[in-house]
Parts: C-alpha cells; structure tokens; sequence
C-alpha cells in the first residue's frame, strides 16, 4: 500500500519578494478562471522549485531525498506535509504526518518547554491530555528534564533541537519527515536519535529523509530519490542512485559546489584546509591512488620537507562528510631524513563502505606535538570496493575479518 | 455555509480545538509576562474611552442619555465594542505573527485567527463583570432583558469572526489590511453610536447609521442591559445578516488562500 503518492507535481514560486501582487490574493476559483484567461501574465515573474515529481512510497519504506541545494527537496518535504499545496499535479498522504523541517519546529522563545510541548502537540492535534502522558518520555528523551520550565530563549541550541526532535517523534507518526535537522546537536545525541529511527523502521513505519550527508543516507535508507533544478534525476536503491550522483558532483566541481569529490583514481594535493601544527616538520603533499588490486585498497604516499626532528609518527585519518572522524592508520614512530622524503602507507582492504570521505594527513613527533596536520580539499568516493556488502548499513567500517568454517 | 470547502475547514478546525485553546492560554501566558497589572489591561481600555468619551460627549457637546447614566449606557455599548476593536487589533495580524509555525508545521490556519477572537472574548468576560459591578453600585442592577445578551453575542461573534478571517487571510498577501486596523477602528468607533446614543444622531443621517451592524448591536446592547428594553427587530435583522455576510465571506477567503499562505507570508 502506497503511504504517499505524489503525481505530476509542480511546484511554482514567484521570484523576489517584498511586494504584495493582486494575483496572489484572488482566491479559489477566480484565480483559476485567471490563470486560464492568462498564463502569461500569470506565470510571469515566477519559477518551478519542483517539476513534472512523480515518486510513490510505500509504506514502511524509508527513502532519502538527496540533491545539491536547490534542487527542491525541502520543497517536496513541505508539500508531502501539507505545509503549502501544489501549483499543479497531486499530493496525497495515508497516515498521521510529522515534518521536522527545522530544528526548532515552531516553538516560541518565550514559552517554557514544557508549555511548548503542549503547544506543538495541539499543532499536530494532540489534547493536553493526551500530551501530559508523553510528557515524561519526551523529556527523558530529549535530556533536558531539569529545564523542562525554563523559557526556551534559555536553551543552548542543542537543547531545543533535542526537545524538537523528541517531541514530534513522541507523537507516534505514521510518516516521519526529516529535513537535515540531525546534523545539529551533538554526536551522541546524534547517535540516539538514529537508533530511536531504527527501531521505528523496524515497526513498519514510513520514514523520508533529506540530507547531504551521504553515508548517513546510506545507512538510514533503503532508497534514495536523487533530485536536481526539481526533477527526479534518479530513484531507486541508495547503493544504485548515490554512486551517479556523487559521480554528477564530481563533475560540477568546476562550477563552484562547496563540496568537492574526486572518485578512486589518483589523488595529489599538496595543500589542505583546517591547517594547523607547531611546525619543524611539514608535509608538503600528499599522493593517494588506489592499489594494483582495483576496489581492494588505497595507497597513500606523504612527502615531507627538510625537518629538525629525528624520528615522527605519520597519521592518516578519515573524516566523513559530516565532519565525524572515522577511522586512521598511524604508524610507529619513522626515521626522518634530513632533507626530506617520503613513507608510503597502503590500507588493504580498504575498510571503509561506500561514501564519500576527506583524507587528514599529520605527522607527530615523539614528544606529542602535532608537527603539521592538514585535511584534503578533495573527497574520495569509495563507490564498492572488495566486501560482499551485505551488512552494508552497519556503520562505517568493515573490519577484515578472517571467517572459516569450524567443520571443514 | 453550503460550500463544501468551508464545511471541510469548519470539521477539520473542530478537530483542532485542543489548539485553538492552546492559542488563547499561550497568548495570555505571553501577554501578561512581566506586567505589572497583568489582566488589569483588559479592563483599563474600555474605562478609559469611557472617560475620554464622558468628557466629550457628555461634558463639552452635551450629550444626554434617557433614564440612565451617561456612563452606564456608554460602558454597555464599549465593552462590546471593545471585543470588536480587540479582536480586529491582534486577530488581522495574527497569521502573520505566526509565520515560523505557517512555515514549518501543518494544521488549518484558521486556529491562528480564532485563537485571537478568543482571548478578546476573554477580555470581554473580565470587562463584562465590572460592567456588571458597576450596574449594581451606580444603577439598578441588570433588567430581565439581560436574557437576551447570549443571542447578541452570538451575532457579534460570528460578525468578528468573519471579519478577522477575512482581514488576516488578506494581511498574508498584503501587509496593509494589518495597518489600516487602527485608523479604521477610529473611524468606525466615531461613527457607530457608542460614545453617543443613537437619539442623538440627526434623523437624516439616521438612515446611514442604521446599515452599520454595529449600530444595531451596540444599540440592542444598550436597550437590553441598561434600558430593559427588547432590541429594534429591524436593527437586529441587519446585524443579523451583516454577520452572516461577514462570516460567509471571511470563511469562504480564507480557506481559498491558506493553501498559498506559507508560500506568500
């Protein structure tokens, strides 16, 4: 059964703002006479977020939309929760819907968090009874019990997004609706909130996702619906749409994207951003390519500078797109030439599943000093590489684990 | 009442009273915050055109009242006339107002408008027992007719209501409606016979007087609670159809444009 069908859809917005338009007063159905009478001047001064969207979900499906900025998720979250209605085509939703489009859903600064609970619970049409039940839960949830009758202006911003996501999620939807909010807050916030997500996949609920962090729509996801300039550019299985999509990125490079990709290949940079160290020993670039074996590993070659110190550990580490540190490879401690030179690491198997992540490079000395410690500027996109992928969606690691059969 | 969309909205807003409720305490919870008379200000406007008007009318153009105190009949008229005023005051705005949660939650906009006709409407129980206190130190008490004030109100509201549906639905698209509410409030106070009885007004202006609805409300106000009289039924009939145009156009607009409000706002 389909939980959400969306046919044909159009989504148009005018284009400025700060000026009050006849056209946009006249209600239902003058405005349609108008429209038929003239389209031009009708449409004129305006431009589709969202062209020509046909997506069905099922339910119990959870489904990712994914998209530079821009490209019309939020706009389709918003429409799919009944926020605003289409220019043109179909929207239609079987279940209880809650949209978390912002971090802070609407509450007002001055309530305290308790009343806020109970307002935003009327918003989804919940009694104050019904919300004085969930009460506790909410706040044993969100963490906050003890500031649960201070002004929400109080709260630092984790706070309020905790209180947000707990809130909503205690008003037992049918259909969840995520737009990027679990970026903020903090890790093991973070952590809960999906883990509270899967649990409710597991009861067979809807869950639709937006976020540019690819691994996580990997892992929260079954399918992702890829969008751009507001049409479906790709649908389907997230191990099948998320590969074209980051190779799409890659391409767009040039036109200035924030985020820059390059696949598997070979990768030289000899500068970074998030630059910092004591200095005496430099790294003065960084050379990646993959191993002889395809899909299988990575090579990694560091090339420093003349140095003042005798011996360092050199550290390769990755960071995901979110910035969330996952995993390094650091060797012992090395001998430095005088004039500089270069160690090599290869990490084979690779142990980190598909996505996109930003190689960090640093070197150490003996007395614990970070020398010099940079991030690429380029991402690598690890599109398969040598494991079954059948546990794919368990984190971000795969250890290389030696299996053998206790019978053979 | 016989267009769906607004039979839709009327059982769809039922369902979200919880929240029209909530409006009005979180409105109170809000306004009252760090005041130091609090729910005083409720009745403070009244008494204060009250005494504005009693030095105009009464004092300096001489304007006389039959059977009854300048005063009483006046505040009979005001504190109706208040919830109107207070209703169009916070209610044109209020969607406005609320624009993160138009932007980011969905539920029928309606409650934004309605949840500010009720806390006016609370305002008008707090003013409406001093009137009450007043009538029983100063007069005589309330007449029998006083029967009559849950019909009169009915009217009003449904009058205010309509006009504060209409009115916010317009100030999404265009901030005026929001700024023209006070100089209208003037204008339409001055010509409604509040601070003045309508006996005062010439008999050739009486004719314009008579197609405000104000006019016969705040007339039947007066009769009921202080003259012991029954409203004029020709007065009342046009109140009576003024309200049911108010709400039928201010219910139909609304609900033909919420579905652009988050798009416009």
């Amino acid at each position: 059964m389909d939980a959400i069908v969306v046919r044909d859809l159009t989504k148009a917005y005018r284009l400025g703002v700060g000026r009050a338009r006849v056209r946009e007063m006249l209600p239902w159905p003058i405005d349609t006479a108008v429209r038929r009478a003239a389209p031009r001047w009708w449409t004129r001064g305006t431009f589709n977020a969202l062209e020509d969207v046909s997506v069905s979900v099922r339910a119990g499906e959870s489904l990712s939309f994914i998209g530079h900025n821009g490209a019309g998720k939020t706009t389709l979250l918003r429409l799919i929760a009944g926020i605003t209605s289409p220019t043109s085509g179909r929207v239609s939703v079987r279940g209880r819907v809650a949209a978390l489009i912002d971090v802070l859903v609407g509450f007002h600064p001055e309530l305290t968090g308790r009343e806020n609970v109970y307002l935003l619970g009327a918003i989804q049409g919940f009694s104050r009874r019904e919300m004085r039940r969930r009460l506790d839960r909410i706040f044993d949830f969100a963490e906050i019990d003890e500031a649960a009758d201070t002004p929400l202006k109080r709260y630092s911003a984790g706070m309020g997004a905790r209180l947000g996501f707990a809130t909503l999620t205690a008003l037992d939807p049918e259909i969840l609706l995520i737009d990027e909010v679990l970026a903020v807050g903090d890790a093991t916030f973070q952590r809960k909130c999906m883990g509270w997500l899967d649990g409710y996949k597991a009861e067979g609920r809807t869950l639709i996702f937006v976020s540019h962090n690819l691994s996580m729509v990997r892992s929260m996801t079954e399918r992702a619906v890829w969008l751009e300039h507001g049409r479906v550019k790709g649908d389907g299985p997230v191990n099948d749409v998320i590969p074209d999509y980051a190779r799409a990125m890659e391409q767009r490079r040039d036109a200035g994207t924030p985020l820059t990709m390059q696949s598997m290949g070979k990768l030289v940079r000899a500068s970074g951003v998030d630059r910092w160290g004591v200095g005496g020993t430099r790294v003065s670039h960084v050379h990646i390519e993959e191993a002889t074996n395809p899909y299988q590993g990575l090579v990694i070659s560091i090339t420093y500078e003349a140095s003042d110190a005798d011996e360092a550990v050199f550290c390769v580490a990755f960071v995901d797109e979110s910035g969330r540190d996952v995993g390094s490879a650091s060797s012992s401690l090395m001998r430095l030439r005088g004039n500089g030179g270069s160690v090599r690491c290869a990490i084979e198997p690779f142990p980190l599943r598909p996505g996109v992540y930003f190689p960090v490079v640093a070197v150490v000395t003996a007395d614990g000093r970070v020398r010099d410690r940079w991030r690429l500027d380029r991402a690598i996109v690890i599109e398969r590489n040598g494991n079954s992928g059948v546990m794919r969606d368990f984190g971000p690691v795969e250890f290389a684990g030696l299996w053998s059969d206790d019978n053979a | 009442m016989a267009d769906p969309l607004a039979k839709r909205s009327m059982r769809r807003l039922f369902s979200y009273r919880h929240l029209i409720f909530a409006l009005v305490q979180r409105e109170y919870q809000l306004r009252y915050r760090q005041s130091f008379v609090g729910v005083l200000w409720a009745v403070f406007l009244p008494l204060a055109t009250l005494g504005a008007g009693s030095l105009v009318f009464k004092g300096i153009a001489g304007v006389r009242t039959e059977g009854s105190s300048y005063e009483l009949a006046t505040l009979a008229a005001l504190v109706p006339w208040t919830f109107l005023a207070t209703a169009l005051s916070l209610g044109v705005g209020s969607v406005v107002s609320q624009r993160t949660l138009v932007t980011k939650l969905a539920f029928p906009r309606q409650v934004l408008p309605l949840g500010m006709v009720g806390v006016s409407f609370l305002d008008l129980i707090v003013s409406a027992m001093i009137f009450v206190a007043l009538a029983y130190l100063v007069g005589d008490g309330l007449p029998a007719t006083v029967a009559w004030v849950p019909l009169l109100l009915s009217i009003e509201i449904t009058l205010v209501v309509g006009l504060v549906l209409l009115g916010s639905a317009a100030n999404v698209f265009a901030r005026d409606f929001r700024l023209a509410i006070p100089p209208l409030l003037q204008l339409w106070l001055l010509l409604t016979p509040v601070l003045y009885p309508l006996t005062a007004v010439p008999s050739r202006l009486r004719a314009w007087y008579l197609a405000n609805p104000m006019t016969g409300l705040v007339d039947s106000f007066r009769r009921v609670l202080v003259a012991g009289r029954a409203p004029d039924r020709n007065m009342l009939l046009v109140a009576a159809v003024g309200a049911a145009v108010s709400i039928t156009v201010g219910a139909w607009y609304f609900a033909a444009t919420e579905k652009r409000f988050a798009d416009v706002i």
